[in-house]
């Protein structure tokens, strides 16, 4: 149960990635449905998604659970990153 | 794995703090290093101006006059046309108060950044032994957002920000009492001591820390974070056009066509300002997708006490044919909301907006940031040289000694490479090729040295030696730019000259500071040697062993 070895490997990689992925997919969806003019939105969602990174970040080691950890980032970023972008083109 | 980061299953609230302390502990170490060299160029770099003034302590060789503005630009011209007729851009800044001459940035055939001055006067280039040539406090300035390493550098210190953050998010949550830690310190104590500093700078800076480091990646936010703007725009210029309001970026043709005089594009962008211009910057002269823009005269005055001080007029034309394509008049606002937001979360972050009481305010802070990431960085090994918590099995006593070389090289080290560059800013002979190059590498190579030096010293005699090295240069820097410029404090105190007397003074509290620093551990360290020889866990005296060998 302790942090070290592989399993800190993959949770780091996974707050540094994971997180990081997680922000950019959120950042695309808030680009796309944030009510603004558009390059308003895409850069409220920008600033915006230093902190989700932060909280993400934060969220892997409470979660501790390397499956949940890249699940719970990854499924996300991807399934906001595709809404965004598909909003993108509709609205 | 052992008790410090040992999970208690059957409580979940304590292991969630547990687990906070860890990554506090070692993504707060391992980010520290950098961090306490970032925040601390940052607070020097909050005074670039007053440090580049010391480093240029040569009078100007041409006086400042009401120069014929158009005339000026020409010469500039003419000169760019003749070294560099296609490039990527060209930029003429007109003389100023402080720096009298014309100014050439451009990118030569090799995509190389040049710069030139020209003589006012003559048009002609000015040699390069008539000023100190010097990046100035500007170094200080680039070391804090790139290390001298351009995009990449903008990255690494990104990457570290966002460890800073987390860092202090995790920080908040493992301090049950932040109020009542920060108003106990008890001196003397050792750990509890290095712990009580650590948390009375880190609550008492906590609000700007947060700040500073959100609004740096705010500055480089489609650096860091392109994602939205990829996917939503066709190329990052059609989104700033759009989100500025401001003519698009036009991607060059390879198609020849000149540059029309820019002198007349000057008159006419000064006429719809309504002021005077301060530079002429050309994209893609040469092309046909040429785009020169005029900006207005930065007035400190109109900008005091303003976070959202708007343009300080930007006038913009095709420099082919001439056409004028958009004006913005002097404290004019673009964008929306979210544009407004950057731009105050930039003013706040470059601290221009409050004259030197925010100055002052912010080199306060910023220190106070530099010394919780030492404080934290210190406590880590203080705690484990009393009692190793063998994280890394056999590895343990090893990974301790490296912490501590790093400490100190990165702490002490690099606070002496600071004064060093101030130090060689006067040793380094004027005229010499690449003298601002010279006294950056310098100061690179202190650094280095100071990190080989805590390689092969036992650490608290490292830390004893640096600091007092540190303490010596600082103290003796009026001394050296006596006898090197024959200026000193007294001299500024008379001439009135507040930005360099400002430098020196500063120095020389510093220099206190390290001489005080260093006694203190030297008292600490004579003290303490009789107590620890009779009381030695063997494990810390193995890694005193291999400490010793170096």
């Amino acid at each position: 149960m302790g942090l070290y070895g592989w399993r800190l490997f993959w949770l780091v990689a996974a707050a540094i990635f994971g997180g990081y992925a997680l922000a950019s997919g959120a950042t695309v969806f808030l680009g796309a449905v944030l009510p603004m003019v558009r390059a308003e939105a895409v850069l409220a969602a920008t600033l915006l998604s230093f902190a989700i990174y932060t909280a993400a970040a934060i969220w892997v080691f409470a979660a501790r659970d390397l499956k949940r950890a890249w699940l719970g980032l990854l499924l996300p970023a991807m399934a906001l990153a595709l809404a965004g972008w598909l909003l993108g083109g509709v609205l | 794995m052992n008790s410090g980061t040992a999970i208690a299953r059957e409580e979940p609230a304590g292991a969630f703090r547990q687990i906070m302390a860890w990554l506090h502990t070692w993504g707060g170490l391992l980010a520290g290093w950098l961090l306490f060299a970032i925040f601390f160029t940052g607070s020097l770099g909050v005074f670039d101006d007053a440090i580049t003034r010391w480093m240029k302590p040569e009078a100007p060789a041409v006086e400042l006059r009401d120069w014929d503005r158009a005339s000026l630009v020409r010469m500039g011209q003419s000169y760019l046309e003749e070294t560099v007729p296609r490039s990527h851009f060209w930029s003429i800044g007109l003389p100023t108060k402080d720096i009298p001459v014309i100014r050439l940035f451009y990118e030569d055939e090799q995509e190389q950044f040049q710069s030139e001055r020209l003589n006012p006067a003559t048009g002609e280039p000015m040699p390069n032994d008539a000023e100190r040539e010097t990046e100035g406090g500007h170094h200080f300035v680039h070391m804090h957002y790139e290390f001298h390493a351009g995009t990449a550098g903008v990255w690494l210190v990104g990457v570290f920000t966002m460890a800073m953050l987390v860092a202090l998010v995790s920080g908040v949550i493992i301090h049950k009492r932040i109020f009542k830690d920060f108003f106990s310190f008890r001196p003397g104590k050792g750990q509890r001591s290095w712990l009580d500093a650590h948390n009375a700078v880190s609550v008492l800076s906590l609000p700007f820390l947060f700040m500073i480091a959100y609004t740096g990646l705010a500055t480089f936010y489609s650096l860091y974070m392109p994602a939205a703007i990829e996917v939503h725009y066709p190329e990052e210029g059609s989104f700033f056009a759009e989100l500025l309001d401001q003519p698009r970026h036009r991607p060059e043709t390879d198609v020849d066509a000149a540059v029309v005089p820019l002198d007349g594009l000057l008159l006419r962008a000064e006429a719809e300002m309504g002021r005077a211009a301060s530079f002429v910057v050309v994209e893609h002269p040469g092309d046909s997708s040429a785009a020169a823009r005029v900006f207005g005269v930065f007035d400190e005055a109109e900008a005091r006490g303003k976070l959202l001080p708007g343009t300080s007029g930007r006038v913009e034309f095709d420099a082919v044919n001439g056409e004028l394509w958009d004006v913005q008049v002097p404290g004019e606002i673009r964008g929306g909301a979210a544009t407004a937001t950057q731009a105050v979360m930039r003013t706040l972050h470059f601290a221009g907006f409050g004259g030197y009481t925010v100055r002052w305010l912010y080199f306060l802070l910023g220190m106070a940031g530099a010394a919780m990431m030492a404080t934290g960085a210190i406590l880590v090994m203080v705690k484990r040289r009393q009692k190793s918590l063998r994280e890394f099995g056999i590895h343990t006593p090893r990974v301790y000694r490296l912490v501590e070389v790093l400490n100190v090289g990165s702490i002490a080290g690099l606070a002496l490479s600071c004064i060093a560059m101030l130090w060689l800013n006067r040793l380094i002979p004027i005229g010499i090729e690449d003298r601002a190059a010279w006294e950056i590498r310098g100061f690179f190579l202190v650094w280095a040295l100071t990190l080989l030096h805590a390689a092969l010293r036992p650490a608290g005699r490292a830390w004893v030696e640096q600091l007092l090295v540190c303490a010596a240069l600082c103290l003796t820097l009026p001394v050296l730019n006596a006898l090197t410029t024959g200026s000193h404090v007294l001299v500024y105190w008379a001439q009135g000259d507040g930005p360099r007397l400002g430098v020196e003074l500063t120095v020389i509290v510093f220099g206190l500071l390290c001489g005080l620093g260093a006694y203190g551990l030297l008292r600490r360290q004579r003290q303490a040697r009789p107590l620890l020889n009779a009381a030695r866990p063997p494990l810390l005296q193995r890694g005193a062993e291999s400490e010793a060998r170096g």
